[in-house]
């Protein structure tokens, strides 16, 4: 996004519409204007077409070539990713899972979203979760739009020419089978002190006949606490998956 | 919709926060799901306690102007429905005309783990997949205090900034404007319709009274 300075009159109330800090004042002929931080911008489009808070449309979003238009695809949940033809950062994972079968018994789903909550995060600290965890022998979600940032999905390095972009977030996902979780956990753990953002984890598991989740003794064994409140797909979709 | 996991705050704080999501698949079922989701989006809007709804799609939610309506009509070219309660009553009877309907799109629900095995049992549907939060983990240092993320998490895009959280919260405790007002500034940015403003209502209430 950038500010139109002729246009803008200082007023500063888009500051805080901005998830990453990314807008403030500037000198600009003996007063003020807002500027936006073109590093630090994740071009997801809250100071302009969520909050229409600028009162002389000083606000514009210019064409993003690549790679920054990854900013918006990543960040800007109106925009349709172009690689999933779905809005936002992530997949259908364990949402239709009830007909696609994704994820069965015996199998896990881990997902890492770098930069959640509200913090953002670049593909630098993306690669070096990857790298850590690919070490492991998993294999990233394909339809992930993350997979086609890289270089290598076998080792999880990053193209180099989208290392700096930043983005609210953007989801690190694998399908593992259930043995292996402890070990991945303990590598995820290990890696989240070496990067300099934050991340939310997710974990998804088929549900047992008496509702129970399998994979819970698991993770807390490896040291994580689940929080109370998750998503549960309640198994409406049709056809029905049949596990072999 | 990950976006509607990680929702920051204790059970006591989200006993009254869930939120429904209908998804089509591009592998198995979206061609021709337009009339389905209709029909799941009259069955949550027939829900008297329906406290928000929208889509990414339609680009805003009913707190940022969308007409019921004018989304309606655009379901066929769209693949999920989202919308958000504030109490488990509204939950169990939309869970059940959700089943009564059998639409056969997947349907997945947000809010506290017990109780929604607990409404599932009630209704007679079996739970079949879990995606369950392990928490925040990597430089947590840059995370705001609790209060401002019980408030920023129900955006799970992370679209509504805690500067602004924390903006509005500073009017409504400065008497300047109303928790109503504060939670319905702070929904605009969430295009999906599951930012809850009765809870964020509540939050900035216990504000207000400090």
């Amino acid at each position: 996004m950038l500010i139109d300075k002729e246009k803008c009159i200082g007023c500063d109330e888009c500051h805080p519409y901005c998830p990453v800090g990314a807008i403030a004042a500037v000198a600009w002929e003996g007063g003020s204007v807002s500027e936006i931080d073109q590093a630090a911008c994740v071009e997801c489009g809250c100071c302009y077409e969520r909050s229409h808070v600028c009162p002389v449309d000083a606000i514009y979003m210019p064409k993003l070539e690549w790679p920054r238009c990854l900013r918006e695809y990543f960040s800007n949940p109106n925009v349709t990713h172009p690689s999933t033809t779905g809005n936002g950062r992530g997949t259908e994972e364990m949402k239709t899972n009830d007909v696609t079968g994704r994820f069965t018994r015996g199998t896990a789903g881990v997902a890492l979203e770098m930069g959640r909550p509200g913090v953002a995060t670049s593909f630098k600290d993306l690669e070096t979760v990857a790298m850590a965890i690919a070490r492991l022998g998993v294999e990233f979600e394909p339809d992930n739009p993350v997979a086609e940032l890289m270089a290598d999905t076998k080792t999880g390095k990053f193209h180099e020419a989208v290392l700096n972009e930043r983005v609210l977030s953007a989801i690190l996902e694998i399908k593992i089978p259930v043995g292996k979780l402890k070990e991945v956990l303990a590598a995820v753990k290990e890696v989240s002190a070496k990067i300099d953002t934050a991340f939310s984890l997710d974990l998804i598991s088929r549900v047992n006949p008496d509702g129970s989740t399998p994979v819970l003794a698991i993770a807390t064994e490896a040291g994580f606490i689940p929080r109370p409140n998750a998503k549960t797909n309640v198994g409406l979709g049709r056809p029905l998956f049949e596990e072999a | 919709m990950s976006h509607a996991l990680h929702r920051h705050g204790t059970p006591e704080q989200l006993k009254n926060d869930y939120t429904f999501y209908a998804r089509a698949s591009r592998f198995v079922n979206r061609e021709g799901c337009g009339p389905k989701l209709r029909k799941i989006l009259s069955i949550l809007l027939k829900e008297k306690n329906l406290v928000n709804f929208g889509s990414s799609q339609a680009g805003k939610s009913r707190k940022a102007g969308l007409d019921p309506d004018a989304y309606a009509a655009t379901l066929d070219k769209a693949y999920g429905v989202a919308a958000c309660f504030s109490d488990k009553d509204a939950v169990r009877s939309v869970l059940k005309n959700l089943k009564e309907a059998d639409t056969g799109i997947s349907i997945v629900i947000s809010g506290l783990i017990d109780e929604i095995v607990k409404i599932a049992k009630e209704v007679d549907v079996k739970p079949h997949t879990a995606f369950l939060s392990l928490g925040v983990h990597g430089k947590r240092a840059l995370l705001p205090e609790d209060s401002i993320l019980e408030i920023t998490t129900m955006c799970g895009h992370g679209l509504v900034s805690s500067r602004l959280a924390k903006a509005v919260m500073k009017r409504v405790e400065a008497g300047k404007i109303t928790p109503e007002a504060g939670a319905d500034m702070l929904a605009q940015p969430c295009p999906c319709g599951i930012f809850n403003v009765d809870r964020c209502r509540t939050i900035l209430e216990s504000k207000g009274k400090k």
